[in-house]
């Protein structure tokens, strides 16, 4: 506003001149407003074209690319084919399983033909109820999967056309339990988890109506093609933003030691659903993550990292690592203690993540890094004789801007010991020095010029670092060099009040004019 | 406050007389609106009032800015205890009341009021929204959809605005989980609504456009401003991080913005308004692409090649242009973004580089109209951003960012081709001077901005040209130049150059040209004679190797004459009456240049006359403040040499001193009392009498009152405690110099200048004069210690007594204490002495400390009685502690306590003057190491009773402190028996 009182601009007495340099565990935000990044290489919904258990018909020969033409060609038949369902079912006489078995099928087949199902087509003719009663209890088996295709292929739709499913979900779950016909438990895992999939209203209307459990246990044996949907779904399922469901889980019998069997043995597809279930439950709960930490978790997880090549696997892997690593303070202080085994194991899949080609893995080796460099001292001296420093140092010049960041935060905390309360971090001398030395201020004060505030933040708490930690009061000097000063002079006015008070008490402090003659 | 006619007349009635010209009614209008405020429902009131279609709109427009402001001091009352007189806030039913009419009305209403209630409803918005106020989004939705309906780009901008206002918290707030919280709120509900007008917008701006004529620029202006709200909106709404919707979306919105920048739009751009709208629409464009740039790199990439170069042609128009700035700056921080980001290669391909330079650099940073007029109508601002760094968002600054950014990638590219260029420029200036005179100043611009600053601000280095050279081809005509106001911008950007690259200027060239600074001190152009003042101030400072001073007083005495004579003929150009660079060089010159008495003469004369001036109007601290240390560095410099000298300088300062105390003139009071004090301290003894009326002015407790003035006070009482003990000791003044102990004493936030008034007595005076005083002062003392011991109140206490000891005795000391309550001296010492000792901070504090300390342990008959063992221990304890640990290890920061004022309202601060400082004195010269001093006086004592002491330091001393202590024995060689 034009007429601000100047009073809000004016330089503030700064207090403790700069807090902590992240000096904590940093987990992400619990709410995000961002896409899920998980979506763009594992889709939260899934369209069935071919059957789970390998049976079905399978669409090869037809042809993806369905013209506008074709697209109306398809609802007819698709119309047409939930007309001849409803005759189906309304038939009484001789065959009358078959007729529905083959009424349904044949919508099934509509259904998977294309990446663009007929989904409207299908609701609009009525196919919701009849499908319900497609699964009521007794039915052949034959019937009952066909009818959970459909429903799965539904479910992948658009988020009204999810909805639609709601009728169906008490019989789509009561057909999970162990008596079901295996492939018909997993076709139903398969649309419920479409619908957990389609976000936190429907996935309450699951929870409540008792979906986690028999799920939960689809994953304890070893049945391959079962326990992967099943933990697709479940991870679907878990993902909150109520940390509830994921404390649920892990609370299910024999569930850990299934996690963990199929962590140690399993292949690297069933391994990926796993792990993402993994992720959901370390992200959200701290019970979970705390049951998580005390078993064999996180050495099953560095086995995965160092031993795959599997960008699909090595994420989620990765970020359950991370979750472990911040979300429990008994991570650092009695797991990866340096010197063991499997700290040095920790390192050194970070340092393989850090040198991969994918920014992901990077960015996120990297905050599961910074937490791990938020420990004690020890932590701090392993990883700044790791191989991992001079990769640092390399990414944080020439890395895209959210990978630095992830890289400032490892940096920053190799500098700084925690302090209690409010106070000003007590800096490591040694790495600070060598760090500075080896040209990351450069770094940092490209942060303060960043749009991001915490970005800015960080870098000006590690300039703060710089000007008061540097022997000889070198500090000034190396940070007007790297035309700090001009950096931190952007933040004279800035609204947020924080950084601005801390700028220009760097700037008063270090920079001050000096009226005196000894200028 | 209810609504009725009588109110509404009242009211009414109010704001009309606000208006009015004669001040009797409006000032009556004001003072009853303002008592109205305070009522309850008074801004529902006002709302209504505006509302009110019968009310005259004048009137109406009074109430809406009367209302906004009314919400922006009273709907969160600020906490803060220093911002002013605090109002009474409003209460929560009126502002329910409030919130659910002002989005109708605001949209009902004029655009003048309009925007009025738009801002008074961000105020509202900035504390309530959205947890507070849950309805209000919603409702700005579904009147933007009816609005949208029905094309009515009013209301559409209305609420644009408004929201824009609301979400901008997102841009520089941290992210939390609330804050991310709200802004998923906001985005749920706000970010389809908002794709769904900018797309609508976008499709009539096209239809439009392509209509024949493109269109009435009355129809386009409208949709221009909508698109630009938007494109704020998504500025604020994409800052934390990409949502969701966004990068679903992300195909149209980038769609739409890269017709903005490349297509025009005639109807409009014809006229400057049109073009300046259009124009504001692209900035807002450029800031949007490069926060993707930036923060989403990755999904923006797909977009980038088309915006690089859309941005690129644009540029190529945009700069040679003259106005446009905006948009200049916002682009080429685009390029900027880009050229630092990891898809710098856009600009590797052959010729990009040079094409940049050539067709957006250059033309960027050539002076245009409005640099030359700022130079002549703002020199002020001016220097601001042209020497001082206040140019971040200037074409000129930004341009050479560009430079800068480019280089990081491809240092050895830009370097030779800004070379060329500057090359290219100072032909083109050679071929004819006086036309091309702006192709050597942006030569000159280029080389300065583009230059690395080193270490201390005072070295710089540039590869694009050799300095020495460039420096005498280029710049010394310039300076030599016998006309000191021709071409001035180019004279102001040789002097600029000198200053800048002072430091690798070799002493003799930069000597010979010291005469043409000098000269150059008489130009007409403000600016130019404050660069040529801040040259000759910024080449005195010039350091060698090891920190000798380049120009020594040998140096530039020969000149001094002149050259002070110009720094003071300078201050007579117009607007340069208070011009501080010349102020500045003033003071560096009196600080290096020898002091003769003809030099001094003048320059007194000078320097009051222009206090006598400023008296009467003080305006730019700055300026004042480099007068008052060039009197005192001038008094301090030439008394030195010659001590007769002070007399005249009593001459000429007394009436302007006297004329700051009469005339009460606060700002200077705390630089006037700190000039006498330092006049005090030059005098001999006996002190005049014209002294000792100021003194008796110093005694009175008026001069006391305003906090600011008391450390500069407190100065001056101690330069004539110093100079005239025996003056104090008469017609009762030393009890009034204690009554002003007492005053200070006895509140926290000045206790400690009460402790220096104090301890400036005892340190100046025989203890014959002040021994009847000392019941006294110990019952203050311990009032105070009573009712309020703050840390600090005990540590200068501990302070107070050891320099009591040190100068009349530990006998003194303890009997005058137990004289005002038997035995209380060892009660203070257990409870406040041995515990605070080892808080004591300061060389010479801890010295004093120390020492005392040990005297009472050594001395001291209480202490040595062998009643008292444990306390002597517990003493020698403390000091031990004090003595061998560090200090960031004893000591704990007091939590600082907040500073209540009497004197609110008055804004005056005490400035120390370094020129008429004080230096700290040791009462403790003979001592030269505390330690020693312990350890000695521990083992002569100990010889008299060998065993005593051991068992007492086991007995009482922490382990690690009696190991330090064993140690402190073993480093000075002495023993404890």
């Amino acid at each position: 506003m034009a007429d601000d009182s100047p009073a809000s601009h004016r330089r503030d007495p700064i207090k403790s001149s700069v807090g902590n340099v992240a000096a904590q565990r940093r987990r992400q935000n619990a709410v995000t407003v961002g896409k899920e990044r998980r979506e763009s290489l594992v889709r939260a919904k899934r369209l069935c074209r071919v059957g789970p258990s390998g049976d079905g018909d399978v669409p090869g020969e037809e042809n993806d690319m369905v013209t506008d033409e074709e697209g109306f060609l398809l609802d007819a038949q698709t119309s047409s084919a939930v007309e001849d369902l409803k005759s189906a079912i309304a038939y009484q006489g001789k065959g009358a399983m078959q007729k529905r078995v083959n009424a349904l099928r044949e919508l099934r087949r509509l259904l998977s033909k294309s990446e663009f199902p007929p989904v409207e087509a299908a609701l609009k003719a009525g196919a919701i109820p009849l499908l319900v009663q497609c699964l009521s209890f007794g039915s052949p088996d034959e019937q009952l999967l066909e009818a959970a295709w459909c429903l799965t292929n539904i479910a992948a739709g658009k988020p009204e056309e999810t909805k639609a499913l709601l009728p169906a979900l008490p019989l789509l779950i009561a057909h999970l339990g162990e008596k079901s016909f295996l492939p018909v438990a997993e076709q139903c895992a398969w649309a419920l988890g479409n619908v957990a999939g389609e976000g936190e209203e429907l996935r309450n209307v699951l929870l409540s109506q008792g979906a986690l459990p028999p799920l939960a246990r689809m994953m304890l044996p070893n049945k391959g093609s079962t326990v992967r949907t099943a933990a697709w779904a479940l991870s679907n399922l878990i993902k909150g933003p109520d940390p509830k469901a994921a404390t649920e889980l892990i609370k299910v019998d024999g569930l850990l030691d299934a996690i963990l069997r199929h962590l140690r043995k399993s292949d690297e597809e069933l391994a990926t659903e796993v792990a993402w279930v993994v992720v959901y439950l370390s992200a959200l709960s701290n019970f979970a993550t705390g049951v998580l930490v005390k078993s064999d978790a996180i050495l099953l997880l560095v086995e995965r990292l160092a031993t795959s090549n599997s960008l699909q696997l090595l994420i989620p892997v990765l970020r359950s690592l991370g979750n472990l690593v911040a979300g429990d303070s008994h991570t650092t202080s009695t797991v990866l203690i340096p010197g063991h085994e499997i700290t040095d194991g920790v390192i050194k899949v970070l340092v393989k993540c850090l040198k991969s080609d994918h920014r992901v893995l990077k960015k996120e080796a990297s905050w599961v890094l910074s937490n791990i460099a938020a420990g004690s001292i020890e932590h701090k001296q392993l990883i700044y004789s790791s191989e991992a420093v001079p990769l640092l140092l390399r990414l944080l010049s020439t890395a895209p801007f959210d990978i630095r960041k992830e890289v400032a935060y490892v940096l920053g905390n190799l500098c700084v010991t925690p302090t209690g309360g409010d106070g000003k971090p007590n800096l490591i001398e040694e790495h600070l020095v060598s760090l500075v030395q080896r040209g990351c201020l450069s770094g940092f004060i490209d942060l303060v010029r960043s749009a991001d505030i915490e970005a800015a933040r960080l870098g000006l708490q590690f300039m703060e670092l710089v000007l008061r930690g540097m022997p000889n009061g070198d500090g000034p000097k190396l940070v007007e060099q790297e035309d700090g000063i001009d950096a931190m002079e952007r933040y004279q006015f800035h609204e947020n009040e924080d950084l601005r008070n801390m700028a220009n008490g760097l700037v008063d402090k270090y920079f001050g004019e000096n009226y005196g003659i000894d200028e | 406050m209810e609504w009725n006619p009588e109110t509404l007349q009242f009211l009414s009635q109010c704001f009309l007389h606000t208006l009015s010209p004669q001040p009797e009614p409006r000032h009556a209008a004001e003072s009853s609106l303002a008592e109205a405020a305070d009522r309850p429902n008074y801004g529902l009131a006002v709302l209504r009032l505006v509302a009110e279609p019968s009310v005259d709109e004048q009137i109406r427009q009074a109430a809406a800015v009367n209302f906004k402001n009314h919400l922006r001091t009273r709907w969160v009352p600020s906490n803060d205890l220093n911002a002013g007189p605090t109002f009474s806030p409003i209460l929560d039913p009126e502002k329910d009341q409030i919130k659910t009419l002002i989005v109708s009305l605001m949209l009902s209403s004029s655009p003048r009021i309009q925007s009025q209630l738009s801002e008074a409803l961000a105020v509202i918005g900035k504390h309530d929204f959205p947890k507070s106020w849950p309805t209000l989004l919603p409702e700005l939705i579904s009147n933007l959809q009816k609005a949208a309906q029905s094309s009515d780009y009013a209301s559409i901008n209305g609420i644009l605005g408004t929201a824009n206002s609301i979400f901008k918290k997102f841009r520089y707030q941290y992210k939390t989980n609330d804050l991310l919280l709200d802004l998923k709120y906001c985005l749920d509900n706000f970010a389809a609504p908002l794709l769904d007008i900018f797309l609508k917008t976008a499709s009539l701006i096209d239809s439009t456009a392509s209509s024949p004529g493109g269109g009435s620029p009355a129809t386009l202006q409208p949709l221009f401003e909508s698109q630009r709200l938007c494109c704020r909106i998504f500025y604020s709404l994409n800052f934390q991080e990409l949502p969701e919707f966004f990068e679903d979306h992300m195909k149209e919105w980038m769609g739409e913005f890269r017709k903005y920048l490349t297509t025009n739009y005639p109807s409009l751009e014809s006229s400057g308004d049109g073009l300046a709208l259009v124009d504001q629409l692209r900035a807002a464009v450029c800031e949007n692409i490069s926060l993707y740039m930036e923060k989403n790199e990755e999904e923006f990439q797909g977009y980038l090649n088309d915006f690089a170069s859309a941005v690129w042609s644009l540029l190529t128009n945009v700069s040679q242009s003259s106005s446009r700035d905006k948009l200049a700056v916002t682009a080429m921080k685009f390029l900027t973004t880009v050229s630092t980001s990891v898809h710098h290669t856009l600009f590797a391909s052959e010729g990009v580089i040079p094409q940049i330079c050539e067709s957006i650099v250059i033309p960027n940073v050539r002076l245009r109209d409005e640099d030359e007029e700022l130079f002549e109508m703002n020199y002020i601002e001016f220097i601001r951003r042209d020497m001082e760094g206040s140019d971040l968002d200037t074409r000129r600054r930004i341009a050479c960012e560009l430079l800068k950014g480019i280089a990081t990638n491809y240092k050895k590219k830009v370097t030779d081709i800004v070379s060329l260029q500057i090359q290219n420029l100072l032909i083109s200036f050679a071929t004819n001077p006086s036309a091309n005179w702006k192709d050597k100043d942006c030569a000159i611009y280029l080389v300065v901005s583009l230059a690395t600053k080193k270490a201390g601000g005072t070295l710089v280095s540039t590869d694009l040209v050799d300095v020495q050279s460039f420096f005498l081809s280029v710049i010394v005509p310039e300076l030599q130049s016998q006309d000191v106001n021709g071409f001035p911008m180019l004279k102001a950007g040789a002097l600029k150059f000198f200053t800048t690259f002072r430091g690798l200027i070799q002493k003799p060239v930069a000597f010979q040209l010291f005469p043409d600074l000098v000269r150059f001190l008489g130009a007409e152009s403000n600016v130019v004679h404050s660069y040529a003042a801040s040259c000759i101030e910024k080449l005195l400072l010039v350091k060698d190797e090891g920190g000798k001073a380049r120009y020594t007083s040998a140096d530039i005495t020969p000149c001094v004459p002149v050259l002070m004579n110009n720094l003071f003929n300078s201050l007579k150009f117009p607007e340069s009456e208070e011009n501080q660079y010349i102020m500045k060089c003033i003071l560096r010159v009196l600080a290096v240049a020898d002091i003769s008495s003809e030099i001094a003469g003048p320059c007194i004369a000078g320097l009051t006359s222009i206090l006598n001036e400023v008296c009467k109007n003080p305006r730019n601290p700055i300026f004042n403040h480099y007068l008052f240390e060039s009197v005192a560095i001038l008094i301090r410099r030439a008394c030195e040499r010659d001590a007769s000298l002070i007399s005249a300088f009593e001459g000429s300062l007394f009436p302007s001193l006297q004329t700051i105390l009469a005339n009460d003139v606060t700002e200077f009071l705390p630089y006037a009392f700190q000039l006498l004090a330092q006049l005090v301290e030059l005098n001999k003894p006996p002190i005049s009498p014209s002294y000792m009326q100021i003194f008796v002015l110093l005694l009175s407790p008026d001069s006391w009152r305003r906090s600011s003035n008391v450390p500069a006070l407190v100065r001056l009482l101690q330069a004539f405690l110093q100079k005239a003990p025996n003056e104090v000791n008469q017609e009762g003044r030393l009890n009034q110099v204690l009554g002003i102990f007492n005053m200070l004493v006895s509140s926290a936030s000045s206790d400690e200048q009460g402790f220096y008034v104090l301890n400036t007595v005892i340190e100046n005076l025989e203890y014959g004069v002040i021994s009847p005083y000392m019941g006294n002062i110990w019952n203050v003392l311990f009032m105070r210690l009573q009712n309020n011991r703050t840390v600090k109140f005990q540590k200068s206490l501990v302070i107070f007594m050891s320099l009591f000891l040190i100068k009349h005795g530990a006998t003194n000391l303890v009997d005058t204490m137990n004289a005002v309550q038997d035995n209380i001296f060892l009660v203070i010492l257990e409870q406040f002495w041995i515990p605070n000792l080892k808080l004591i901070t300061g060389a010479i504090e801890l010295k004093l400390t120390a020492v005392a300390s040990t005297r009472l342990i050594c001395e001291s008959p209480v202490l040595l009685d062998p009643a008292a063992a444990r306390l002597w221990g517990k003493m020698l304890d403390s000091i031990v502690t004090l003595l061998s640990r560090p200090e960031q290890d004893r000591v704990e920061e007091e939590p600082e306590m907040p500073d209540i004022a009497e004197n609110v309202g008055y804004t005056a601060t005490f400035v120390k003057l370094y020129n008429a400082g004080k230096r700290e004195e040791d009462p403790l010269t003979d001592v030269k190491d505390p330690k020693q001093f312990l350890v000695a006086s521990l083992a002569k004592l100990s010889a008299h009773t060998p065993g005593r002491y051991p068992q007492i330091i086991n007995e009482n001393l922490e382990p690690a402190n009696q190991a330090a202590l064993l140690q402190l024995c073993g480093i000075y060689n002495c023993q404890i028996v």
